[in-house]
């Protein structure tokens, strides 16, 4: 009995030190830095979405680093769309962030449940549509011109099949591309779209199969959809999905692919040709300066090609057709200056019939777009009233396998 | 002799009684031998263990907004570990209480979606309430009529419950209850269908609270509680005695599921203000740690959920501080609850060594 007492003096001894010390240690005052917060649904390992926004986060302190402004970043990894993005939000505005990122479409909801408590801080909603014309000022909406990304990665596609064609390996008629989506989400139609166009303004007789898997990072569904889309003659592989397995599985099928938000060339040599990203360290570098420089920007903020907030990863030339390069230079210096309108309503058509009226935004909160006329000057103007896109329509050409999700 | 060779190197044995001081300083150093034990992981990422810990404290308790969002989370364990206290009582393994809680919350989502413009808000909340009460209650009452009609394994019938009504979930947030086309959310529920804050939380804390006396009266000073206790003593006996064990089985558990559908109606109505497939959120399980450590104590249960809300609110922080991943802090949580529930084996069993000298002086 007198041994167990002297342990458990130990013990207390040694756990009265814990808290004597932890809550002195708490709460450090940093220098002049600038506090920033970034909250993340994944982590860095999916080499995907989020990976792609802590490429962003990085690169843009190191600009901002340059010209002398420190930042001081406050990340939350793999938070839920649900009340522990609340929380996660509440958590790092009492960090004393002054600007908060959440990086996924389903924060915002709950961001904004937080933000009115906290009219000092900027909260940011990536990829989403609400902040930017509500009532609050502390709150606002981003997103890029990610589908010029998408319509060049068509033409390095297109490429790809018509020299297939021309080498007698496919008939022009099995020019088939295999596209494995998240959801039948605005987001997804309107990026695989974009892509199709691309491929179709190189290679006319192309046609593409849409599978969508129901979630937005399923490793083993994408390779799934992927083989499946393979099984049934694709011979070109894209996705709009988090995992690098459609690039596996198109390597693994003798066919090739094209990926998104990270180079795959890496974990498929022989298949992925070339990725397309979004930039977010543009949005970040320019959020962040102006804040300290006193200044706002617009709530809804969307960028492209011409300002590098699209960017495209490097070329994988020894699978890419001959040429490439060249047109995709082209083609992107077409995009930036406005010569090509991806969404060219001359270019694709709805049911046999040329699209000449779709709204862009909804406004009356039934989900359904009602307001702004975003076909005008022959084409859709997508992300034009709004920096997260809309554009919803099922055209010609593209069959939808699954349309369920 | 032979006799004595063949004596373990240690034996259990059962104990008799123990003194209640002795039994608490027991409890006592197995959370400071978590504690230090604990150490081990935060030390092994390159941390200072007595900073790590004064974070977990300083991030749940610290600042007044801390303090509101620590029992934010403890509400819905304290809750459920209530409901699922009678079952275990009852030796009726539910584990199927995040089912539970999901069919509650389905039921009060469906009226906050489409019933907030047609009644008052009073009104509503309060349909909401009784309609997650009877959903959940429904859901719980399946697997007993089933356990008390053909005798079928409660543990993995509720189990599998979860998963269907985790399922339906599923389906309604990418279907008939889907906000924007493809983006799998189901709307924000309107102001009149979240439950009023009190003192800066949502009144969730007030119902729970309540809970706890009266599943303390139910448990220990009426009929049903009786009952249920001598069932989970001995089925024979009670069917000796002429209780209707079946019948018992089933209200004792449309009981319990009843009180996890309102769990998930507090979660929904007063924290999520949505509903997802992540509604119950692991809560139906934490709370058969909070149920068995409090020794199916309502009044303990407060205590023990709160201890398991600051360690989860303090992890969230320390995470935040220090960037370390959040796991960290959910194996330091493991090994505080593994030692809280093994102590309990210490209480109950005493360990003879072979060389203890009573029994070996005494042989010879």
């Amino acid at each position: 009995m007198k041994k167990f007492t002297v342990l458990l003096m130990v013990m207390l001894m040694t756990v009265s030190m814990v808290f004597a010390n932890g809550t002195t240690e708490a709460a450090p005052a940093k220098s002049e830095a600038i506090k920033v917060g970034l909250i993340c649904i994944g982590d860095e390992n999916d080499q995907g979405y989020t990976y792609n926004f802590i490429r962003g986060q990085k690169e843009a302190t190191e600009k901002l680093a340059a010209e002398g402004i420190n930042v001081e970043w406050v990340t939350k990894y793999n938070i839920g769309e649900d009340s522990t993005c609340v929380d996660a939000n509440i958590e790092v505005a009492e960090e004393d962030c002054k600007i908060i990122f959440n990086n996924s479409y389903g924060f915002e909801p709950f961001m904004l449940e937080v933000a009115p408590n906290y009219p000092n801080i900027d909260f940011v909603s990536c990829t989403n549509c609400v902040s930017s014309h509500d009532a609050l000022p502390n709150t606002f909406n981003a997103f890029a011109n990610i589908y010029e990304g998408r319509y060049v990665a068509g033409v390095v596609a297109g490429l790809k099949l018509n020299q297939m064609i021309s080498e007698g390996k496919i008939t022009a008629d099995k020019a088939v591309i295999g596209y494995v989506g998240a959801f039948s989400f605005a987001e997804v139609i309107s990026g695989f779209t974009s892509y199709y166009l691309g491929a179709k303004s190189v290679c006319p007789s192309v046609t593409m199969k849409v599978s969508f898997v129901g979630s937005w990072s399923d490793a083993t569904a994408e390779a799934d959809a992927a083989k499946a889309l393979a099984d049934q003659g694709c011979v070109m592989i894209s996705q709009h999905s988090d995992n690098t397995t459609p690039a596996t599985a198109a390597q693994s099928a003798g066919i090739f692919h094209t990926g998104y938000n990270n180079d795959m060339t890496s974990v498929a040599p022989n298949a992925s040709l070339i990725s397309t990203r979004i930039d977010w360290s543009v949005y970040f570098y320019e959020f962040i300066k102006a804040f300290v420089a006193g200044e706002k920007l617009d709530q809804d903020w969307c960028k492209g090609m011409e300002d590098d907030a699209v960017k495209m990863t490097e070329l994988n030339t020894a699978i890419a057709a001959p040429g490439t390069q060249a047109k995709m230079d082209q083609v992107i210096a077409d995009i930036s200056s406005g010569k090509i309108q991806v969404f060219d309503t001359s270019k694709f058509t709805v049911k046999g019939a040329t699209v000449t009226h779709a709204f862009a935004r909804d406004t009356n909160g039934d989900f359904a777009a009602d307001t702004d006329e975003a076909v005008f000057d022959g084409a859709y103007h997508e992300s034009y009233f709004q920096s997260a896109p809309y554009f919803t329509e099922q055209i010609d050409g593209i069959t939808w396998l699954n349309a369920a999700y | 002799m032979s006799a004595e060779v063949k004596t373990p190197f240690v034996r259990l044995a059962k104990r008799d009684s123990m003194d209640p001081k002795k039994v608490w300083a027991i409890r006592l150093s197995s959370i400071l031998v978590a504690l230090i034990l604990g150490m081990i992981p935060i030390m092994i990422t390159g941390q200072n263990p007595f900073t790590a810990y004064g974070i977990i404290i300083n991030g749940s308790l610290g600042k007044p907004i801390y303090i509101k969002q620590t029992i934010k989370i403890a509400i819905p364990l304290l809750g459920c570990a209530l409901a699922i206290a009678p079952c275990f009582k009852m030796r009726f393994w539910n584990i199927g209480a995040e089912g539970q809680i999901t069919a509650g919350a389905i039921a009060a989502s469906y009226f906050a979606l489409y019933w907030s413009d047609k009644v008052p808000s009073f009104v509503l909340i309060l349909i909401m309430f009784v309609t997650a009460a009877i959903a959940g209650g429904i859901w719980g009452l399946i697997p007993a009529f089933f356990k008390a009609k053909w005798n079928t394994n409660e543990t993995l019938f509720t189990l599998m419950m979860n998963y269907i009504i985790i399922g339906i979930v599923s389906w309604l947030q990418g279907g008939p209850w889907e906000g924007r086309k493809g983006s799998q959310l189901i709307p924000m529920f309107n102001q009149s269908a979240r439950l009023p804050e009190i003192f800066g939380i949502h009144c969730g804390w007030i119902i729970v609270l309540l809970l706890v006396v009266l599943m303390h009266i139910y448990m220990n000073y009426t009929k049903h509680g009786y009952e249920i206790a001598v069932i989970g003593d001995s089925e024979n006996t009670a069917r000796y005695a002429g209780m209707n064990v079946g019948k018992i089985m089933m209200r004792t558990m449309f009981l319990s599921g009843a009180i996890c559908g309102v769990v998930g109606f507090i979660v929904v109505s007063g924290a999520n203000h949505t509903l997802n497939n992540g509604v119950a959120n692991g809560v139906g399980f934490t709370s058969i740690t909070v149920a068995w450590l409090s020794q199916l104590n309502a009044f303990a249960m407060i205590v023990i959920s709160l201890i398991l809300a600051i360690l989860t609110k303090g992890a969230n922080t320390l995470q935040t501080r220090l960037k370390v991943p959040a796991s960290i802090s959910d194996i330091v949580t493991g090994i505080l609850l593994f030692c809280m529930l093994s102590c309990e084996f210490f209480i109950n069993y005493k360990l003879i060594f072979r060389h203890g000298k009573s029994e070996e002086e005494a042989s010879k």
